[in-house]
């Protein structure tokens, strides 16, 4: 059986995320008891903050997609397009359900409907979902790819208003760990965790995405000899 | 010389995965009756809705009487004058009556006519003042069928007719009179477009047309059809803000009123306000609660569009289809006054006000979203909605900020 390359990085970067959680709740130092309501729940970041990262990648890829294909028309596009719908969907569920979690040790509340960031990431990963169920629910045509292309290249706006809303109207997320100012940033053996789980996240989006522009290629594929026995 | 009735320049259209149309061109002049037939797939349906400017165009364009209506980079101009259009889906509301259905179609030519004889010749006379839902479905193609037909009833200008399969589901004495009447509409100088492969109707064309090459002949018919109509100048405001349609059907008492009130019955079920009255963001978050329901729960004219595909002829014929924003607002003003009345026990006309904003612009965005996927092919079945919970984040600030009044 012929192993592919997509399998190969996808396999490589869920080993990479065994090692992230155990790195994380085994291995990192504790924060400052004092600073946090929770501390060891703290160790949830490790987590939360590689999926919204690799979330991030993956808008950035639905964008990509949707706007080859909605200006010219590419099947790679729009591959590209479901790939990152759907690897999209995952990490953003992900750092939702992570984020969830941590503000309910941390804040009491696991949502709060009056934070930016929480509520435009939550959009975003609703975005993807419904990309992914509503391209299932309809039949594969110019018209369906038009139009969830326009909701891809739409929802991309979110994502920079994602990373600034915690500059801009700070309620209760804390500021960006990546780019943020220097109170924000942490450093050692907190920095190194948090980098092998970016890193592992990235590995298993890029072989997600390889995976499925595979999987779209077979479905494709089966849809033209579908319509071959039909006789179109 | 007088510009075509309908003119497609090298259109391509594509459908599904496939193009259906490519650089096809087709031209009908006043008087001229142009029969598409040809097997199941060829295309005559969409050449039928890309001339009523239905669906997208790759390139060309499509022009009514001289001026163009929509074209391959996604222009979109309304059609000077009204068009017959009936599609293979009926395109009614089913919980009008035959003659309000009728009633529109002949205002929408700005003409007063009286549509009883028509309706009548199909034999569908005692049926004038039933709900559309109620007739059979034989019943309700005719009335599909006159639709389309009234535009060249009441006009002595030439007109445009599409019609797609019009004799599907009809009896054989309907069929006849159909095809006296195109005879005589024909003879009136109104153009046709009809997609069928009835060989009764085939005797009506001046071209028979498989979408490859085009055969004319010429029919034996002389009467001409007489209108009987007088101008009068209709706004078509009532249908267009949604009034008629929401007091013939009481949609929006059934959907967005009785959602809202469910909301309030299951607010006052798990808390007494007298207990809350400390507590003013919750007790102004119940308050507004009913109208943000009313808001989610959509636009009510729109629901009704879509039930036969209603909202495509509307989409054919003008840009702005019906909607239900003023009544949106007042409703959203009075489930807040009586929200008000229950929750806090006292009326202040800002909340009120905010209240009917935020039906107004909760439906105005939730039907955004449905008219952004109404191309799709199932377009009930996309879980748009999936993108709605992001309004409670403006709702949340709106009612902080009543809070604090």
């Amino acid at each position: 059986m012929r192993v592919k390359s997509g399998e190969i990085i996808l396999a490589l970067g869920f080993l990479g995320l065994m090692l992230t959680l155990y790195l994380a709740f085994l291995w990192a130092p504790s924060v400052n008891i004092n600073a946090f309501e929770s501390p060891e729940a703290q160790r949830i970041f490790y987590w939360h903050v590689p999926a919204a990262w690799a979330a991030f990648i993956a808008f950035a890829v639905l964008f990509v997609g949707s706007a080859l294909w909605f200006f010219k028309r590419s099947p790679l596009g729009w591959k590209l397009h479901i790939a990152g719908s759907e690897a999209g969907l995952a990490c953003g569920l992900m750092a939702v359900w992570s984020g969830c979690v941590w503000g309910a040790a941390e804040w009491g509340t696991p949502w709060d409907w009056e934070d930016w960031r929480l509520n435009s990431f939550g959009l975003l990963t609703l975005l993807a979902l419904f990309l992914v169920l509503g391209r299932q629910s309809q039949p594969d045509g110019v018209e369906s790819r038009d139009t969830f292309s326009t909701f891809g290249l739409y929802g991309f706006v979110l994502v920079p208003l994602t990373y600034v809303a915690t500059r801009i109207w700070v309620i209760r997320h804390p500021g960006p760990v990546i780019g943020g100012d220097e109170d924000s940033s942490i450093s050692g053996d907190m920095a190194l965790v948090l980098l092998i789980g970016a890193l592992s996240f990235t590995t298993l989006i890029i072989g997600h995405i390889l995976t499925s522009i595979e999987i779209t290629k077979f479905e494709q594929r089966m849809d033209r000899l579908q319509k071959k026995l039909d006789g179109e | 010389m007088a510009e075509p009735i309908l003119e497609l320049n090298n259109v391509t259209v594509r459908r599904g995965m496939g193009v259906v149309l490519r650089d096809f061109s087709l031209k009908v002049n006043a008087g001229e009756c142009v029969l598409l037939h040809g097997e199941n797939g060829v295309g005559k349906s969409t050449v039928i809705e890309t001339a009523a400017r239905l669906l997208p165009l790759e390139s060309g364009f499509v022009k009514h009487n001289g001026m163009m209506i929509c074209d391959g980079e996604g222009r979109r101009n309304n059609p000077a004058k009204p068009f017959g259009l009936t599609l293979q889906a009926n395109c009614l509301v089913p919980s009008q009556t035959v003659q309000q259905q009728l009633d529109n179609v002949v205002a929408l030519s700005d003409k007063s006519y009286n549509v009883k004889p028509i309706i009548e010749s199909y034999k569908i006379g005692n049926r004038r003042n039933d709900k559309i839902a109620h007739l059979s479905g034989g019943q309700q193609r005719k009335v599909a069928v006159i639709s389309g037909l009234i535009p060249g009833m009441v006009s002595q200008e030439s007109r445009l007719i599409l019609l797609d399969e019009p004799d599907s589901g009809l009896d054989d004495d309907s069929v006849e009179i159909l095809v006296k009447q195109i005879h005589m509409l024909r003879n009136l100088g109104h153009g046709f477009v009809i997609a069928s492969h009835n060989k009764r109707l085939k005797e009506c064309a001046t071209s028979l047309h498989d979408l490859s090459e085009a055969t004319n002949q010429t029919p034996d018919f002389s009467e001409v059809w007489e209108v009987n109509s007088d101008d009068k100048n209709y706004s078509l405001l009532r249908t267009k803000i949604g009034w008629n349609l929401n007091f013939t059907t009481l949609v929006s008492v059934q959907r967005n009123w009785l959602a809202a009130l469910l909301v309030m019955g299951g607010l006052l079920s798990i808390a007494d306000p007298l207990t809350l009255s400390d507590r003013d963001v919750i007790l102004m978050g119940f308050t507004l609660a009913p109208a943000f329901t009313m808001g989610l729960v959509g636009d009510p004219v729109f629901k009704i569009l879509s039930e036969q595909r209603a909202i495509d002829w509307w989409r054919a014929q003008n840009n702005s289809v019906p909607n239900s924003y003023l009544e949106s607002i007042i409703s959203g003003f009075l489930i807040t006054a009586i929200a008000m009345q229950i929750f806090i026990q006292s009326v202040d006309y800002r909340i009120i006000l905010a209240g009917g904003g935020i039906v107004l612009s909760t439906s105005f965005v939730v039907r955004f979203l449905q008219m952004s996927t109404i191309r799709l092919p199932r377009s009930n079945a996309v879980f748009i909605r999936l993108l709605t919970p992001i309004l409670i984040l403006p709702w949340g600030i709106i009612v902080d900020y009543c809070a604090k009044l």
